[in-house]
Formats: C-alpha cells, sequence, structure tokens
C-alpha cells in the first residue's frame, strides 16, 4: 500500500498534472504520514551525533546550561540561543537597536573569523529559526519606524531613529543574506543537486560543514521573503531558481519554513497574475497542512501555521474568483467554511466584490515595508506600503472582475449570441461590451509553469468557457472534461482479487 | 536580445551597486531608441532607486513606465508601479511634485489598455501636452501601442467591422488600410470588414479533456497479478 507515493505532493507545485488528483487516493494520507515520520526521524539519526538535539524552550534550562559550559564557547552558545528567540511586537525601540547589533556582531562572527567556526548548533532547526526572526524584526523595525513618521509619537524616538538611519538597513540585511549564501556556496550546491551530482564537492570549507549549510539554505527563502516584501515580486521567484520546490526539499523538512516558502511564492505569482500558479501554490501547502494537522498540533509554531492558512485560504479565494478552478475537495469545503461569504461576493463579481477584495488582501497580505528611512520632516508623504500595493492590486482586479463574471455566466448559455443582444442583456453598451470582450479573453491566457525556474512559463487558456467574435456574432466554447474512468476501473479490478 | 554586461550585472550582486545606475539608465535609453525592451533590467534599475532615493532621475522612470505601456496586456507596469515609493499615487498636494503627477498620468494610460478602451486611451493621450512629453523618448511608441491593440484584437476575433478597427488603433484611410494589410498582414473585404487569420485563440473550439493514464497506474494491478499463486 505504501508504496505508492502521493505523486502531487512528492514534486511540489510542479507537476503539470492538476492538483485536484490527489483527493479521493485514501493511501495518500498514510503515505503521507509515514514519510514525514521518516523526514523527521531521519533527520534526528543523522543529527544526533552532530547537534545537542534537545529543544531548549525553556530560558531557565537554557540559563543553568550556559553556566555548565565554559569560557566563550557557552557565551557564543547562549548567544546562538539569543538570536532565535522572539522579539516582543511591544519591544522599546533601545530593545530593537540592541537586538541589531546582536544578530550584526554574531554575524560579524560567524561570517569573518579566520576559518569556518567550530560551532555545534543547538537545534536541528535553529538556522531556520535565527534566518526567520532576524527577518521578522527587520520588518517590524521598518513599520515601527513608518509608524512613528506617520503618527509622530515622542520627539525622542524620532530623534533616536533620525540619529540611526543606517540600523536595520535593507542594504545590511541583505548584505547578510547574500553573504551566508555566499560562503555556503550554496548555489552552487543547490545547482549540483539539480544535476544529480554530490553537491559535498561543491561545498568547500565553509558549506561543508551543518552551521554554514542551514544558514546559508535558508538565507535563500529569507531572501524570497525580504524581495516580496519590498514589493519586487519578479526577483523574490528568480531567488528561488537553484532549489528544487518539492516535499523532499531541504526546507519541507522544517514545517514553518515549508510553509513559509509556498505563502511568499503563492502570492508573488498573484502579484504577477498568475492565477492559476498561484491556486496551485495554496493549495499544495494547504492540502499538507491539512493532512499533517495531528503532528502540528504539538508543534510550538501550531497558531502561527493556523493564522497563516487563514491568510492563504483568503488568498486562495481571490485567485479562484480571479481565474475559477476546480480546487481540492477539502481545501474547498474548508475556503468556504472560513470565507464562505465573502467567497460568493467574490464569485459575483461587479462593483460589489471589490471592498472583499480589499479587505481580504489587507487581511492576508505580507507586512509590506518601505526600505529607506521615512520622510521625517512631512509625515503626510509617508504612506503605509500595504496602501500603495493593495492600489495597484485593485487596479488589476478591477479590470477582469467588474463584468467578467457576469459576462462569462451568460456565454455559458449560448453557442452563438449575437453582442447586440448580450449587450442588452447585461444593459451595457455594445462598444463597451465589445472591449469587456477583449479583456475577458486577455485575462483568460495566463503565464503557466511548466519546467525550468518558478518564473518560467507558457501562455496557456485557463478558462473552461472560450470564445470568438465575427463581425457582431460571439461563437462560445467550452472546454469539457470527459468522464475519468481509470481510477474506477482500478478499485474494482483490484477488488476481483481480494 | 540582453547585452552580455547587462546579464552579467542581473546575475550578480552589481545589481545593488548604486555605482550600476548610471550603466541601467543608459540601457534604458537605448531600449526607448531601439525599440527593444527588457523588463529585469528595468526592474532592477526601479529598485536602485527604491534603495537609493538620491539617485532617482525622474526622467528615467517615466522612460521605464512608457515602456512597460507598450507590452500591455503583460503586467509590466504594475510591476513597476510596486516598486515606485508607496506615496506616488496619492492625489499631489504640491505643484512641485511633478514625478507623482507624471506616474499617475501614465497610470490612467495602462487603465486605459488594460480596460481595452483604446479609443478613450488615444484621446486622453491627445489631451494634454504633458502626455507628448512623456512618450517623446520612445521611438515609435504609437505604433507599438497599434501592434499591441492589434494582438489583443486577433487573440478575440476573425472577423472585425473597419469602423471599429479604426476607432482602437486610431488611424483612418489609406493610412488604416497600410497598416492592416502590412503590419498586420490581415486582408479588408468589401471595404468595411477586416478578415483576420485564425490562429490558436480566435477560433473557439469545443475541447473534450479526456484522461491521460499513464503505464505506472497499473503498477499495483500487475503486482497484484504476480503475487496471486497461480
Amino acid at each position: 500500500m505504501l508504496s505508492q507515493q502521493p505523486t502531487t505532493l512528492q514534486n511540489g507545485p510542479r507537476p503539470a498534472n492538476t492538483h485536484v488528483q490527489l483527493a479521493d487516493d485514501s493511501d495518500d494520507e498514510q503515505a503521507l504520514a509515514s514519510t514525514l515520520v521518516q523526514a523527521l526521524q531521519s533527520n534526528d539519526d543523522d543529527l544526533d551525533d552532530e547537534f545537542l538535539d534537545e529543544e531548549v524552550a525553556d530560558p531557565n534550562l537554557l540559563a543553568a546550561q550556559a553556566l555548565s559550559l565554559q569560557n566563550t564557547q557557552d557565551n557564543l552558545q547562549a548567544r546562538l540561543q539569543a538570536a532565535a528567540q522572539p522579539l516582543d511586537f511591544s519591544a522599546p525601540l533601545e530593545v530593537r537597536f540592541a537586538s541589531y547589533d546582536n544578530y550584526c556582531s554574531l554575524f560579524h562572527f560567524i561570517l569573518n573569523s579566520q576559518g569556518p567556526v567550530e560551532l555545534e548548533l543547538p537545534t536541528y532547526y535553529w538556522a531556520w529559526d535565527v534566518i526567520d526572526e532576524f527577518i521578522y524584526q527587520f520588518n517590524s523595525f521598518c513599520i515601527y519606524r513608518n509608524r512613528v513618521a506617520r503618527k509622530g509619537h515622542s520627539e525622542e524616538e524620532i530623534q533616536s531613529l533620525r540619529d540611526n538611519p543606517q540600523t536595520w538597513g535593507c542594504y545590511s540585511v541583505l548584505n547578510v543574506l547574500y553573504s551566508l549564501i555566499q560562503r555556503s556556496q550554496m548555489n552552487d550546491q543547490l545547482a549540483a543537486i539539480k544535476r544529480g551530482e554530490d553537491p559535498a564537492q561543491y561545498a568547500g570549507e565553509y558549506g561543508s560543514r551543518p552551521l554554514y549549510r542551514m544558514l546559508g539554505y535558508f538565507s535563500i527563502i529569507g531572501l524570497l521573503r525580504v524581495h516580496c516584501l519590498l514589493g519586487d515580486f519578479t526577483l523574490a521567484l528568480q531567488t528561488l531558481d537553484d532549489i528544487e520546490l518539492s516535499k523532499k526539499a531541504v526546507f519541507a523538512r522544517v514545517m514553518a519554513a515549508h510553509f513559509t516558502t509556498y505563502y511568499y511564492v503563492g502570492f508573488s505569482y498573484m502579484m504577477l497574475r498568475r492565477y492559476a500558479d498561484a491556486i496551485k501554490s495554496f493549495s499544495h501547502i494547504l492540502i499538507y497542512v491539512s493532512r499533517t494537522k495531528n503532528f502540528h498540533k504539538q508543534n510550538a509554531q501550531f497558531d502561527s501555521i493556523t493564522k497563516k492558512s487563514d491568510q492563504m485560504y483568503a488568498l486562495l479565494a481571490m485567485c479562484v474568483a480571479l481565474s475559477p478552478t476546480r480546487l481540492d475537495d477539502t481545501i474547498h469545503s474548508t475556503m468556504r467554511e472560513k470565507y464562505g461569504d465573502q467567497f460568493a461576493k467574490l464569485q459575483r463579481g461587479g462593483p460589489e466584490s471589490l471592498p472583499v477584495f480589499e479587505e481580504l488582501f489587507l487581511a492576508a497580505c505580507p507586512k509590506f515595508i518601505s526600505p529607506i528611512p521615512p520622510d521625517w520632516d512631512n509625515s503626510a508623504a509617508n504612506v503605509e506600503p500595504s496602501q500603495h500595493h493593495l492600489q495597484v492590486f485593485m487596479a488589476d482586479v478591477k479590470n477582469s472582475i467588474v463584468l467578467g463574471p457576469t459576462i462569462k455566466s451568460y456565454l455559458k448559455l449560448y453557442t452563438t449570441v449575437d453582442l447586440g443582444k448580450l449587450a442588452a442583456f447585461l444593459d451595457v453598451d455594445k462598444e463597451e461590451l465589445r472591449s469587456q470582450l477583449l479583456v475577458f479573453k486577455q485575462r483568460s491566457r495566463q503565464t503557466r509553469w511548466v519546467e525550468g525556474g518558478l518564473i518560467e512559463g507558457e501562455n496557456v487558456n485557463t478558462s473552461d468557457v472560450d470564445f470568438a467574435l465575427k463581425g457582431d456574432l460571439i461563437q462560445v466554447s467550452e472546454a469539457k472534461v470527459g468522464r475519468k474512468l481509470v481510477e474506477w476501473y482500478l478499485k474494482n479490478l483490484i477488488r476481483t482479487y481480494q | 536580445m540582453r547585452p552580455e554586461y547587462i546579464a552579467n550585472i542581473l546575475a550578480g550582486l552589481e545589481r545593488y551597486n548604486p555605482e550600476t545606475t548610471s550603466i541601467f539608465q543608459d540601457y534604458v535609453q537605448q531600449q526607448c531608441e531601439s525599440r527593444t525592451y527588457d523588463c529585469y533590467a528595468n526592474l532592477a534599475l526601479l529598485k536602485l532607486y527604491q534603495f537609493n532615493p538620491h539617485l532617482t532621475k525622474d526622467e528615467t522612470i517615466t522612460n521605464i513606465l512608457v515602456k512597460a505601456l507598450t507590452v500591455f496586456p503583460a503586467p509590466d507596469f504594475s510591476l513597476c508601479l510596486h516598486l515606485l515609493p508607496p506615496n506616488i499615487l496619492l492625489p499631489t498636494t504640491s505643484a512641485a511634485d511633478t514625478l507623482a503627477e507624471a506616474v499617475q498620468k501614465l497610470h490612467t494610460l495602462s487603465i486605459l489598455l488594460e480596460s481595452g478602451q483604446y479609443k478613450e486611451f488615444w484621446a486622453t493621450l491627445d489631451s494634454d501636452d504633458l502626455y507628448a512629453d512623456l512618450v517623446a523618448d520612445c521611438v515609435g511608441f504609437e505604433e507599438l501601442i497599434r501592434v499591441r491593440i492589434a494582438m489583443a484584437t486577433a487573440q478575440a476575433a476573425r472577423e472585425v467591422d473597419r469602423k471599429v478597427l479604426e476607432g482602437w488603433i486610431n488611424m483612418e484611410g489609406e493610412d488604416f488600410e497600410g497598416f492592416v494589410r502590412e503590419v498586420c498582414q490581415w486582408t479588408i473585404e468589401d471595404g468595411d470588414r477586416v478578415i483576420i487569420p485564425v490562429n490558436n485563440d480566435n477560433e473557439a473550439k469545443t475541447t473534450v479533456t479526456r484522461e491521460n493514464v499513464k503505464f505506472d497506474q497499473f503498477s499495483r494491478l500487475v503486482k497484484r497479478a504476480y503475487e496471486q499463486p497461480a
């Protein structure tokens, strides 16, 4: 039974066939669960010898441990632990500055010591935690700074922010991430894996050590995130060129990393108007989460996973409204549970749907940032970056959604229809409808990933309803899905053997 | 084709180096003159501006946006907007903010193109001298847009009324006939019907997707058949 692997999940969002096929194979869940356990176990096996395997969540334990060890080494271990500790959301400015300095000195030590640093990683997911926390703090610092500039809190805060324009600057953050990638020669290693060669021969002095290898690897995911936060969605996707998106990928071993990757990949696709690819990314990870729910319940990150899931369901609802697609049954019903009313409005389209798009976008988008310090002297000029991205996104949405869904529902009723007649039904001007039909056509053609880097793709028709204009005559065609017999046939054949 | 020196900058960390700004700027100028277009390079330049606002050259930004208009309905124009300062689309308060005003004007054009309102697009373009200034650097702007509109038309239609198409591409008489015959390679019948050859998109064929059966799907069955005692 288990020999049959859940192919779609194995290959990530890549296979050209639809994700829907996953739905009815009951073996999948078992197989998936077992691979997950294997992944975790093999991880532990690999790492037990090299790493301390305990999860040091308890600060007391940590302090005790730090005391029991000696001189610089334990000092360092404590700093490593601290680097992965979440910063309180309401932390005051001094703490944020101090935390930045800590990261700088830690990364400086790791990157610029003479030769590679001999270090034991506190836990195997430490590298992810530290990159994750580093970017989170950068992100929240930029938001904080922007808010101070707009709301004008205390003069003191403004002054100290003015005096330290370099703190948490985007150049230093990118510098850290790129340096970690280069030090570990991660891109060469990943390219080797893609070619089917042994990455070790490209790893070099640094990259062969777990500390550098893991930091380098997760820095790539970190870059994806930073580019996305800055509104550069093409570069975000190009960053992952060397990473094979699959369940076997290294990031899949750390649930939070797996999850984050797909969220940002899906979001970037959505902003590139590649809704079919976005839907595939979101569905992939949401199916994965729903099937492995029981494992994550014990996970400390369960809350944040739940929150991010909700956001992805919201994004998924928008993408499906913009590019109607049949979803996996489980995902579809969960989406209806969470966003039933909103989804119905989105699907209906028209001007009434626009506020719903805005609401869901703001609830589910990343916390966008502006890379530069705000204009301290003119607080009106400091706009929240998410408002800007929303405005650009909504201009795209308006085009497809105002008449699109209605036109489609009418087209479905006919094989041929006169332009004037349809215009009368829709209560719009004939020429306006002609224009709208052209837009409808353009929007039904999307770039969709087939192979190669994530940004690559082919132009395909993603709509099940298509049409052609001959003068004023609209000819309508439909893409039908034939009956699927093989599954049924196989199931019954197997049954005869039993 | 992207020149090698640009490709090298894009592939490495040089793309973040403020000193490459001028190289990218020249490259934008070159694109404007030679009717070529390189989205990734232009986005890289906008990113440099995003990080180093003091290096910003308004004219280059508007040229990039104008070039992005010429590839509609690709999302390039929106992608560029995402990299501009967040307050760029706010209603301008001071007359000094010429960049914001220019960007918003171009945004209006982009929205008209994206929503298929081609007649309104041409009318708007003519309505203000500022537009003429903005697109002046981009050689062949009008023709590039016309070709894109023709492509959008060919995607959806096999036959279109001459009057309609004249409005969409903003041409009449002999000029119109020349464009339709020479550039598009379409024919005009009875003087008022433009006939567009069949392509992949304007045919509207009903298709039935059949399931694709792979041998692998039968592997369990075959295995089972072996295991069965004879």
